[in-house]
């Protein structure tokens, strides 16, 4: 059987079986790895029709030009098929093979002539590094694998295998790291792996402002913190669930809290995806009506930039949620693209000021005269001004001194399990 | 087997107690004397047992969030009646239905006859329907589970809205608004969303979630950039399809839901109306039983 293909002169399909043989076991004793490209010319059948196959050979004989000439004897070329190249290079690890791959881009993308006519030829790129233990076959297939995803993402690109987007369960297309995330935040969402943690907020009168609901998610004892979870609940839309879940909890534990005698409020937060949905409203009186809470113990934080969302949805969503009876508050006030003048639209009762202007207390005088002046403007719209990430005295006492009306931060109380907070509180109203 | 005189109440009993009041459904008193005579029987019939509380929403509902609780550490998932019985065990769930019964833990049931009836006939069905109809993916256990928690949104909102009778019954009869939409005209929510939110907390599978959610909701069964996920509407549509039945074979309680939906549950099943035809036959038997 011949190993050679007769337009290019490149070993075909069965010669480049036999190299990546050879090449494995290099690498075996080696121990350096080798890479596989796998190349195959975006929308080539369209040259063909046009051109006629004779067209189509010259233009694959002058790419197969092209990389001799790029390649100078640093990869191993074959020819796979009409439209399709391998290369196979020795001592080659992802990070090497992903340059190569770009360069190669750029190599195919330069204007091929053809009679009187200019071809732009694109090309997608797959790339498998070789690993130990791996058949050459298997590692051929990864490669193939990982160019049609390119393909799949439009063409004209480059796909490392293991990097290949795979449907999750819930049908969107996710890497595979983030696939095992998503399998995690299944498991959790049907195994009880979620929970509330309650970190209290304390009025400076010394009374408790409110607790706010923080999410804990873990799996077989494990915990994922919140940085790897939600952007893949985004992702997949399983924030939505995971908003609505703490939405319902939080507002059962304000009703528990209230059967035990306290009227404290508990602070939830409402993710961006929840409040630009047109059923949120919906959910959030779903929530009141389960819990049997009183809205006036519920206050939802949202970050300053929900408020200023013009979109209708989101404008209706909030005078629902202020007609239901519940409490508004602005999460994370000063970072981002902050407006002191925005603040008389927006209808929350309370401003909660980020943790980056309270870490820098009392040391930062011009941090303070921040803290002061949006302090001052706050109480003069009526609203409550709280203070997150107090861990000082000295902090506190900076922020006290202008005016803030409440602190939150590891000071005072970590957030904790809802078992320990009634004790927490009881303890509190005690002393 | 039963000997609930001789222990005492145990942590399970307690959570299992808990998560019945925050089900926030009252079960079906027939369902709790009739698991309560199997009981005391001198030897109790476990499936039958098993059938009782599956029949009954809240019990199902409290016995699979109990069972898939943290409580339990790492088991596999639990999505149907029998996994959790499997877990918990009869005693546990013997004595949770007895303290029910003893503690009046709910009481002022309002009248959910229908609701109860309509429920478990249309788990069963759906059920059976997932079996016959051999649908790549779809298991029969979750079909039986979505069939029964469906709309358990309802009692909540009746328990909470006086005229929210006079508000199903509108929506029952409206060949033209979608269910929910008749729904929306009275109170600020609806009873998909009240069943989607509740079954959420109950851990269920986010597929039977979402399906409870958008169980009315003809664009996101048909539509085709709907996000719904395929397992979600053939849940949808297999449940429709069992409701059709039933009220085909036994004439009553007719609904609207077919005439809005059933096109487009045909086409998610792949059935051709001749086929249709024959399950109204073949569905009788488990359309007359009553367990």
């Amino acid at each position: 059987m011949s190993s050679i293909d007769t337009l290019t002169g490149f070993p075909n399909r069965f010669g480049c079986l036999q190299m990546a043989e050879q090449l494995s076991s290099d690498a075996v004793v080696s121990g350096q790895p080798y890479a596989i490209l796998w190349i195959d010319m975006d929308r080539f059948k369209q040259v063909n029709e046009s051109f006629g196959h004779m067209g189509g050979d010259e233009v694959i004989k002058s790419l197969a030009i092209r990389f001799r000439t790029r390649m100078g004897g640093r990869a191993e070329l074959c020819r796979m098929g009409a439209d399709e190249f391998v290369l196979l290079v020795p001592r080659c690890d992802r990070d090497q093979a992903q340059r190569l791959a770009t360069e190669l881009c750029s190599t195919i993308e330069e204007p091929i002539a053809v009679g009187n006519l200019v071809l732009h030829p694109t090309a997608s790129i797959g790339i498998a590094i070789f690993e130990l233990g791996e058949g050459s076959l298997e590692l051929l297939e990864r490669a193939d694998r990982a160019m049609l995803a390119a393909k799949t993402k439009g063409g004209q690109g480059v796909v490392c295998s293991g990097d290949e987007p795979i449907p999750g369960r819930l049908g969107v297309t996710l890497a595979r790291e983030e696939l095992a995330v998503e399998n995690s935040l299944h498991f959790a969402l049907e195994n009880g792996g979620l929970c509330l943690h309650y970190q209290p907020i304390i009025h400076a009168h010394g009374h408790i402002e409110a607790v706010e609901a923080l999410m804990r998610c873990s799996v077989n004892g494990e915990s994922i913190p919140p940085g790897k979870f939600i952007p893949v609940a985004e992702k997949t839309g399983l924030i939505i669930r995971l908003g609505e879940w703490c939405l319902l909890q939080g507002a059962m534990h304000a009703r528990r809290l209230f059967d035990a005698g306290y009227d404290t409020k508990v602070a939830i937060n409402v993710s961006r995806a929840q409040l630009i949905s047109p059923k949120f409203t919906q959910a959030l009186h779903a929530a009141l009506i389960c819990s049997n809470a009183q809205p006036g113990q519920i206050e939802l934080e949202l970050t300053e930039s929900l408020f200023m969302d013009v979109s209708d949805h989101v404008q209706r969503n909030l005078k629902n949620a202020l007609a239901a009876g519940v409490r508004l508050a602005i999460d994370d006030f000063g970072t981002g693209y902050s407006c002191l003048a925005n603040l008389k639209d927006i209808p929350a009762g309370k401003l909660k000021l980020d943790r980056a202007f309270v870490t820098v207390l009392p040391e930062d005088r011009r941090a303070l005269s921040v803290v002061r002046a949006m302090t001052q403007l706050g109480h003069e719209l009526g609203m409550t001004i709280v203070a997150e990430g107090c861990e000082r005295q000295e902090e506190i006492d900076a922020l006290l001194e202008v005016g803030v009306d409440a602190i939150q931060g590891y000071f005072y109380a970590r957030p904790m399990p809802e078992e320990q907070l009634l004790p927490w509180l009881q303890q509190r109203s005690a002393t | 087997m039963m000997n609930e005189q001789n222990q005492g109440p145990s942590a399970v009993d307690d959570l299992f107690e808990r998560t019945l009041l925050d089900v926030g459904i009252p079960p079906c008193p027939v369902v709790l004397d009739r698991f309560m005579a199997e009981v005391r029987k001198d030897e109790p019939d476990y499936t039958r047992l098993a059938n009782i509380i599956g029949s009954d929403v809240s019990l199902s509902a409290g016995l699979i969030k109990t069972a898939n609780s943290p409580y339990f550490g790492v088991r596999q998932r639990v999505r149907s009646v029998n996994e959790a019985l499997t877990i918990l065990g009869l005693n546990t769930a013997s004595r949770a239905v007895a303290g029910i019964i003893l503690r009046k833990t709910f009481p002022n049931v309002p009248n959910l006859e229908r609701f109860w009836d309509a429920s478990a006939r249309v788990a069963r069905l759906s059920g059976w329907l997932a079996q016959q109809l051999e649908i790549r993916g779809l298991r029969a256990e979750d079909a039986y589970t979505f069939g029964l928690f469906r709309d358990c949104g309802i009692p909540v909102l009746l328990g909470r809205f006086p005229g929210y009778q006079a508000v199903l019954d509108r929506a029952n009869h409206d060949a033209q608004v979608s269910f929910t939409e008749v729904e929306e005209e009275a109170i600020p929510t609806n009873h998909a969303m009240v069943g989607c939110i509740l079954a959420q907390s109950w851990w269920l599978p986010e597929e039977i979630c979402r399906a409870i959610r958008s169980h009315h909701d003809l664009r996101a069964l048909t539509q085709a950039g709907s996000d719904l996920p395929m397992l979600s509407r053939r849940l949808i549509a297999i449940a429709q399809l069992a409701e059709h039945i039933l009220q085909h074979q036994l004439g009553l309680s007719q609904t609207q839901e077919w005439c809005k939906l059933g096109e487009a549950c045909m086409q998610l099943l792949d059935m051709e109306e001749a086929r249709l035809e024959a399950l109204y036959g073949e569905a009788t038997p488990i359309v007359s039983s009553d367990e």
